[in-house]
């Protein structure tokens, strides 16, 4: 292995070993040792992947693979453990350990008043940022997958942390739960792939894939195209876990889990793995226009539904929540038309931006000790200052304005749904520019509610102060990001430098010509979203500054209106209708009848049999001398008889 | 010379007769229980001694015939006299200790099952027979001031009469139609006759029915519950041991001897008599609470498994039905011993709730009794798991597959209240404690135990003498 | 040598033994009064088989039939003290020899 390789190779498995050291011995050597260890590999391989990024691995590397070791070799079935360096992977790479990294040190100030030893909560970090690291340098579907549910089960153990909470528990499992339904249209997606094309590698697959373009498959008495069945599938699966709509219900329950937890894995990492799907898989989606459109129709709806649902909520994680539910819309979006650089691009501006505004609301609820209903906050600027001043900077950067980072990521996006020049590009195009006014209102609803007016509980508000360095220190760092990562990136991402940087790991087949289309968008359409943003913050103003009864004698007469979107358009309740209560009754049968019914009744009834006859045969032996003397008689009779008859 | 041959029978009578002696002519104030329960165990051991060298060879007249076949068997109830006679030094009957008679009694029905397995003519078969079931009526009812002691001798006793009587029925129609009553010349006038006329075929009926009610057989076997509880436990101990072991001698020598030409008849007789024994055996066992009224079901259930071996009728057949025999004799005495030493206050106690928590109170004994119980099931690699595997290999290999399909699922019937026992003795409540074993029980219980448990050690050396004696009864 | 039976041949014997080695039998459980019908009953079924064997030696002409006869005799008696003395045991605890009373084990 060269010393690049290996360097690379460090910063994929050194948080492994932080894990496992955190994890197995945690208890033996403390929480701060533990604590350290895993903030010290994690360095280590943020370190790694920024050096790999940076040393020239464009021109020495290309998309070389490091091999890791044999993992399954049955009959023609072949899948390795290997590290695939590519311009994707690694752009991924990097992204996901410096935020890994950013919240490590915040988790060391942000979980320093917990009662149960918290070395558990940095080895399930650091396990985590392993599994997404092995899912974004997978080099076949197979590791991909790996990767994939490792983050699901990590997700699942890290949103139940704090496992005597009930709600947290039930939260848990409905990630997990509503994962696994996407995760099996997901496997279905690759088991047809793997059919199709005899290997699950990236490269054997998308050398094959311009030959088949005409396949189909022949079901139900029509012809499906092959491209467009497994690309939908592998959508499906990248919906549950990106939080899509009709597969998104899990997000907001998602927020029962500690603050860094939702700035990691519910912002910046795990829920970006359904756009890295696409975008990995782009040789494959650009022959499935069918699929793309698809996505762009699923990826405007979400954007939009999930700001309308982020702006009544009261709770300030959740209205980041459906913030980040609704920038995937973006995202997604994007790779429908075909642009997956500028949905990567946004992946990484946005990963700084959110978890910012995360880890900002991670520190405004430390420092009023646990509480999260905005309503009951209230002119906190005075007193938390530095969080004040990120969160402008992240609620800036994710309204779009120039020149912060979402700004130019946004625009991007927005200006290649135009130039998509479609019937569901322009329908995407629509819903991203309200999105953008919707996004800006409620930024500014929660900056005005949590940092102005009067604190509405005078009692938390009073000792509400800042927390220690550890603390802010990453919200500095990710303010630095939330800035300069825009203006610094575009070039590389989708600007003019896009071919090189990128160097092939993703394709454009026949979106190659909306990338550059994207730079003669008409200037009133491309600076859309930026007015849509400035009129998002002036509305914000008027109804929370202003006028603040607006709001609620608004709520109060659109009532219908406020609650729909109060109870997230009624989502969960039509899923529990839908497919909970029958599938509780399903079980409860199976119990009940076939399995307590019948299968037991096997063994019980054979019992119960033996035991009655028993009983009586003991019965026969009445202690009578006479009848004993008797069936000695009977039975020599019918000696007698049986020998007669065989004679 | 006839002599020589029954030259052990010989000793053993007239050491009983000493001991008689000895006991009557003892001084009032000396109780000489002790002393001639040791001059029988002796009696004993020199007898066994000299049944291995005796020589082989018929005497008087036909009547009385030695080989293998007779010195396996008569060995096995030497021991089984000897065992039950240690187990009697520690008995204490509701009058007070045991008495004189008690050993000699035991002495004069071993003799008889000696002569049992040295037959070569109905009339020694008679005579043996009667020798030995007429002593054991006395013993069961030994126990002069408890009902249940008299009781049990009683139905013993009438029902036994009715046995032998049916017995001697058949004898005399075999006689009759046989023409003669020497087992050997027997089976000659079978294998020239051809055949079998109606006459003889009825007398092998009643022979077999008077058999299988020693041997305590269904539907023969109603005495055995109620004799089994109600007789002192030592006797108890010699009869489920010592008669039954003479009575196989007997029927197989019966069997493979004169009637052995006449196989296919009485082979589904047998069967019969096989799996109802299994059958009733297993189930009846399954609400009883007195140990020894359990013991007895046991008992009846054993004695279907050995006669799968006897229904086979090959020689592999009568080897696993003496492997089994043999094993079924520790296991027995073993548990036997174990029951002896449930006495509370001087009382015996033998409901199996006494056993509870015996695990705490008395691991040694529940460890014994655990054994035998796990034996008795057929747990490997226990004695009683040798037994039946010999058995049941025997029926698969002479084609009884039904047979074989009953006796699995009777074994996993029996292995309930097999188990219950032990779960009682270690997970149940303890009961008061018992009063401290003597000194004979516990060397009983730990020697049986012992060879129980490590019986794979001698399984070797067992059967080679089982095949030597099958091969001395039909080759 | 054979004797001709009285000149009635083996049959009869035969019947007349059969018929009291059922009386013998059907008196063991039919009897509702006490314990010593029981042993007479037991006494006839010996004395059947008996009959059967002098019947057979005198038709055989083989002697050993008589000898064991002579045999069962003896072993008849002693069987029937001993059973008699066991009876009387019984009545010293029980106080009854009504057969329904020896019932006090069952099940």
């Amino acid at each position: 292995m060269t010393s690049s390789a290996a360097i690379f190779a460090i910063a994929v498995l050194a948080p492994l070993g932080g894990s496992l050291i955190a994890g197995l011995f945690g208890r033996i050597i403390g929480d701060r040792p533990a604590q350290a260890i895993t903030i010290g590999l994690m360095a280590a391989a943020c370190a790694s992947a920024i050096a790999t990024l940076f040393s020239g691995v464009p021109q020495d590397m290309g998309t070389a693979v490091v091999s890791l070791g044999h993992w399954i070799d049955a009959g023609g079935f072949h899948a390795n453990w290997s590290l695939r360096a590519d311009m994707l992977s690694l752009s991924m790479v990097a992204m996901v350990t410096t935020i890994s990294l950013c919240v490590h040190i915040y988790s060391v100030g942000y979980m320093n008043h917990e009662e149960m030893p918290t070395y558990r909560f940095f080895s399930y970090l650091s396990l985590f940022t392993f599994a997404m690291l092995m899912l974004v340098t997978s080099n076949d579907l197979i590791q991909l997958f790996f990767g994939w549910e490792g983050v699901g089960l990590v997700s699942y153990l890290l949103i139940g942390y704090w496992y005597d909470k009930p709600s947290a528990v039930a939260a848990a499992i409905k990630a997990f739960v509503v994962n696994r339904v996407a995760d099996l249209f997901f496997l279905v997606g690759i088991a047809l792939l793997f059919l199709q094309f005899g290997s699950v590698t990236y490269d054997n697959i998308f050398a094959v894939v311009p030959a088949q373009v005409g396949a189909t498959y022949h079901l139900f008495g029509t012809d499906w195209p092959v491209f467009e069945v497994i690309g939908t599938l592998l959508f499906i699966g990248a919906m549950g876990k990106s939080a899509q709509l009709f597969l998104h219900t899990w997000l907001p329950d998602a927020m029962e889990g500690p603050t860094p937890v939702s700035a990691l894995i519910h912002a910046a990492t795990m829920v970006t793995a359904g756009v890295f799907l696409m975008a990995r898989m782009s040789p494959l989606l650009e022959f499935a226009p069918g699929t793309k459109t698809l996505i762009v129709l699923i990826g405007g709806t979400t954007c939009f539904f999930a700001a309308t649902v982020g702006l009544v909520q009261p709770d300030i994680k959740r209205t980041i929540a459906y913030s980040t539910c609704s920038q995937l819309g973006y995202m997604f979006m994007a790779a429908g038309v075909g642009v997956y650089q500028a949905s990567i691009f946004h992946l990484t501006t946005h990963a700084f931006f959110k978890a910012l505004l995360f880890l900002g609301a991670g520190s405004v609820i430390h420092a009023i000790h646990g509480e999260q209903d905005m309503f009951r906050m209230g002119g906190l600027w005075r007193k938390i200052p530095f969080t004040y001043a990120v969160m402008w900077i992240g609620s800036l950067a994710l309204a779009g304005v120039f020149p912060f980072a979402g700004y130019w990521s946004k625009d991007g996006i927005l200006e290649a749904m135009w130039a998509a020049q479609s019937g569901p590009a322009t329908y995407g195009w629509a819903m991203g520019v309200v999105t953008a006014f919707i996004t800006a209102l409620y930024s500014w609803r929660l900056i005005f509610l949590v940092f102005h007016g009067t604190p509405r509980d005078a009692h938390l508000s009073e000792h509400a102060h800042e927390g220690g360095i550890a603390i802010v220190l990453p919200l500095g760092i990710l303010g630095v990001g939330a800035v300069l990562a825009g203006v610094l990136l575009d070039r590389f991402y989708i600007g003019t430098a896009q071919a090189q940087f990128w160097q092939g790991s993703i394709v454009n087949g026949a979106g190659a010509a909306v990338m550059n289309r994207m730079e003669e968008v008409p200037g009133l359409i491309a600076l859309a979203p930026s007015i849509a943003g400035l009129l998002g913050i002036a509305v914000a103003y008027l109804a929370y500054m202003a006028r603040p009864e607006l709001p609620a004698s608004l709520a109060r007469s659109l009532r219908p209106v406020y609650l729909f979107l109060l109870n997230k358009w009624y989502f969960d309740e039509l899923y529990d209708v839908l497919f909970v209560r029958p599938y509780r009754a399903l079980a409860r049968i199976l119990w009940k009848g076939a399995d307590e019914g019948v299968v037991e009744q096997v063994p019980v009834g054979l019992a119960r049999l033996t035991v009655g006859t028993a009983v009586q045969a003991a019965r026969t032996q009445s202690g009578s001398i006479a009848i004993y003397a008797f069936t000695m008689l009977i039975g020599l009779v019918v000696l007698t008889t049986t020998l007669l008859f065989v004679h | 010379m006839n002599w020589i041959i029954a030259f052990p029978e010989l000793v053993l009578t007239l050491c009983g007769l000493v001991i008689l002696t000895v006991g009557v002519v003892q001084k009032k104030s000396t109780n000489p229980f002790a002393a001639c329960s040791m001059l029988t165990i002796a009696a004993f051991a020199i007898t066994g001694f000299l049944v291995t060298v005796s020589p082989d060879g018929s005497g008087y007249e036909h009547v009385f015939v030695n080989d293998g076949f007779a010195r396996f068997m008569k060995v096995l109830s030497l021991i089984g006299g000897a065992l039950a006679t240690i187990m009697t030094l520690s008995y204490r009957g509701t009058s007070g200790g045991g008495r004189f008679e008690l050993p000699v009694l035991i002495l004069f029905s071993t003799i008889g099952t000696m002569l049992m397995a040295s037959s070569d003519n109905m009339m020694t078969l008679f005579v043996g027979l009667e020798l030995s079931s007429l002593a054991i009526y006395i013993l069961c009812a030994f126990d002069r001031d408890s009902v249940v002691s008299s009781e049990s001798g009683l139905k013993y006793f009438i029902l036994g009469s009715l046995a032998s009587g049916l017995l001697l029925y058949g004898i005399s129609l075999t006689y009759g139609y046989g023409g003669t009553m020497e087992y050997g010349a027997i089976r000659t006038v079978l294998i020239q006759s051809g055949g079998a006329s109606l006459g003889l075929m009825l007398g092998i009926v009643f022979l077999i029915a008077g058999l299988a009610f020693k041997l305590s057989a269904v539907p023969f076997h109603m005495w055995t519950p109620d004799v089994y509880q109600g007789a002192p436990t030592p006797v108890t101990a010699y009869l489920a041991g010592a008669p039954k072991i003479a009575t196989f001698a007997l029927i197989l020598r019966i069997m493979a001897g004169p009637f052995g030409a006449l196989a296919p008849q009485w082979q589904l007789l047998i069967e019969m008599i096989s799996v109802l024994s299994m059958v009733f055996g297993s189930l009846a066992a399954i609400p009883q609470t007195n140990i020894k009224r359990l013991m007895a079901y046991s008992s009846i259930g054993h004695m279907g498994y050995a006669l799968m071996g006897l229904a086979a009728a090959t020689p592999g057949g009568i080897r696993g039905t003496l492997v089994y025999l043999t094993t079924y004799l520790f296991m027995n005495v073993g548990v036997f011993a174990g029951i002896a030493a449930m006495r509370r206050k001087g009382h015996e106690t033998t409901d199996i709730a006494d056993l509870s928590g015996l695990g705490r109170t008395s691991p040694g004994l529940a460890l014994m009794m655990a054994i035998f119980m796990f034996s008795m099931l057929g747990m490997p690699p226990t004695a009683g798991f040798f037994g039946k595997l010999m058995v049941f290999s025997a029926a698969y290999g002479a084609g009884l597959y039904g047979l074989l399909a009953i006796g699995a699922i009777t074994s996993a019937i029996g292995a309930y209240y097999y188990l219950r026992i032990v779960k009682v003795m270690y997970f149940d409540a303890s009961a008061p404690a018992f009063d401290t074993r003597s000194p004979s029980l516990a060397f009983l219980s730990v020697s049986m135990g012992i060879v129980t448990a490590l019986f794979v050690l001698v399984l070797g050396p067992v059967t080679s003498a089982a095949q030597a004696a099958a091969s001395a009864l039909i080759g | 040598m054979t004797h001709d039976l009285g000149g009635v041949g083996l049959g009869p014997y035969l019947t007349v033994s059969a018929i009291l080695l059922v009386l013998g039998v059907f008196g063991i459980f039919l009897n509702r009064k006490n314990i010593i019908i029981i042993l007479m009953s037991m006494e006839l079924i010996l004395l059947s088989a008996n009959l059967n064997f002098v019947a057979f030696s005198s038709a055989l002409g083989d002697l050993s039939g008589q000898v064991f006869t002579l045999f069962v005799l003896t072993i008849a008696a002693a069987e029937a003290a001993i059973g008699l003395a066991i009876v009387t045991v019984f009545f010293r605890n029980r106080g009854s020899i009504q057969v329904e009373d020896v019932t006090m084990m069952k099940g």
